[in-house]
């Protein structure tokens, strides 16, 4: 239990920038906007900021940010390693500096160019990129010198031993994707936005990692940032009169495990740190599983939604497909998750984006809200949180 | 440091080169200029313990299968160097 950190803090505004694949700007500018978006969101100014966090491969550096927006004491800061799976952690590491009072006002940032910028995230690279350092992999060294030279390479090979292991089908990936895509339409923001696909679209989709990711599995390379301003929830709760609280925030590292070419645990079907993630989030913040209104779920790749719906425990172990054919992530199924299209029907800003559709389903401002929706869990494989609304 | 005892002594050991395949996915895209397509990509359980990413050589795509038993076969790379490559081995694998 984290008495000490529950419902403390709170999440007082969100901001982004356009998501495209060509911003024709800088990181550093469109942190700036998202940034400044999330300030005014939270009735905040610069000067209230103390404390900044992102990933420990966002390009964007403090001290720019600093003399770029104005900030005049950064008293805290911090870099959450592990890319993408380390998305969420930027909760926990705010919430823990805010709780002890190591900050008053934390923002929360990424900004990356995925498709434009130095690094297309997708490429068939042969040496690590400049921000490739903590990102919690050995790729480099195993995997490249046999031409696994993408995530989606190295997540591929815990794809297909899931799928050999629980008789899922592509068509059963295609299922949630179709889901995906369906929640993307009607989202102005989103990349697949008024292009709802059919599952003969899917498999008609060319393989890039055959027999488990086709192409419309893979989530966008996107253009953009967004920016999450937390503080104290008490002082949240003057400034707006909805704050999001954060309930819990945890992260799991376990023996073995990697980031993308997670290719040494015994089991490599499930996914070991989404269970630890799940124990311990429900245990410290005192929710349980059917109290969850909606859910925000790394889908970098289609089969590791499946695989983490498992592992959270909102299924058995191989039961994602027919928890999904059912309609469960559905606005009227049992889970609606990634309202927003998720990484592979918005965009893709690392995870992050997935925190401000959490903060939206709870304020209900979205695009495809949940009625009454106070209680969301966001997560990324390794990292994660519970956000609530009173 | 080995996690399990702590030690600090490393002994360089030969290994069987058997093996069987844990899980594979034959790349298609994107594609560099360096790999011939499709890669077959394969993950091998050595005989040892040892999990080690591989190439599958020897074998066509579609008669790639999980838990089939393979044997190293060292094949060239860049820069005068090998690689250990691995192929379908006659029989299974001994003692595991």
């Amino acid at each position: 239990m984290t008495p000490g950190l529950a419902n403390t803090v709170a999440i007082a505004g969100v901001g982004n920038t356009e998501f495209s694949r060509a911003a024709g700007r800088s990181e550093l500018q469109l942190a700036c906007e998202a940034i400044m978006g999330a300030l005014d969101d939270a009735d905040l100014s610069a000067g209230d900021v103390d404390g900044l966090v992102s990933y420990t491969i966002d390009p964007v550096e403090e001290t720019e940010l600093v003399r770029s927006i104005g900030f005049n004491e950064i008293t805290w800061s911090s870099r959450v390693p592990y890319g993408g799976a380390g998305s969420m952690g930027v909760l926990l590491h705010a919430a823990s500096a805010i709780a002890s009072g190591a900050a008053d006002v934390v923002v929360a940032y990424r900004a990356i160019r995925a498709r434009s910028g130095a690094t297309r995230f997708g490429a068939a690279k042969t040496a690590p990129s400049p921000t490739s350092a903590h990102s919690g992999t050995t790729a480099m060294q195993w995997c490249m010198p046999f031409g696994l030279l993408t995530p989606a390479s190295w997540m591929s090979l815990n794809s297909t031993r899931y799928m050999h292991q629980y008789g899922v089908s592509s068509a059963d990936f295609g299922r949630a994707v179709v889901q995906l895509r369906a929640y993307a339409a009607t989202n102005p923001a989103a990349w697949g936005f008024e292009r709802p696909i059919t599952l003969d679209d899917h498999q008609d989709s060319r393989w890039i990692a055959e027999p488990c990711i086709r192409l419309l599995d893979c989530c966008q390379e996107t253009d953009g940032s967004v920016a999450a301003v937390m503080t104290s929830r008490e002082r949240a709760t003057d400034l707006s009169d909805a704050p999001v609280a954060i309930a819990s925030a945890s992260g799991a590292g376990l023996f073995e495990q990697e980031i993308a070419s997670d290719h040494y645990g015994p089991d490599l079907a499930v996914m070991e740190g989404s269970v630890a993630l799940a124990r311990q989030l429900f245990e410290r913040s005192g929710y349980r599983r059917d109290q969850v209104d909606v859910a925000m779920i790394y889908d970098a790749f289609s089969p590791i939604l499946l695989m983490q719906l498992e592992a959270l425990g909102f299924c058995e172990f191989g039961e994602a497909k027919n928890f999904i054919a059912d309609g469960n992530l559905g606005l009227d199924g049992a889970l609606p998750c990634n309202t927003n299209g998720g990484l592979i029907g918005e965009g893709y800003i690392h995870g992050l984006n997935l925190v401000l559709e959490a903060v939206r389903q709870l304020r209900g401002e979205a695009v495809n809200q949940v009625d009454g929706a106070r209680t969301a869990l966001v997560t990324a494989s390794r990292t994660g949180a519970i956000l609530v609304r009173d | 440091m080995c996690p399990h005892c702590h030690s600090l002594a490393v002994e360089v050991v030969t290994l069987s080169g058997r093996g069987t395949l844990y899980s594979y996915a034959i790349l298609h895209h994107p594609q560099n200029p360096v790999f011939d397509y499709p890669v077959l990509a394969g993950l091998v359980d050595l005989e040892e313990g040892v999990r080690m990413v591989s190439n599958l050589t020897g074998v066509e795509p579609a008669e790639v299968q999980i838990g089939m038993p393979l044997v190293v076969s060292f094949e060239p790379t860049a820069r005068d160097g090998t690689v250990p490559v691995f192929r379908p081995a006659l029989r299974a694998p001994s003692g595991r």
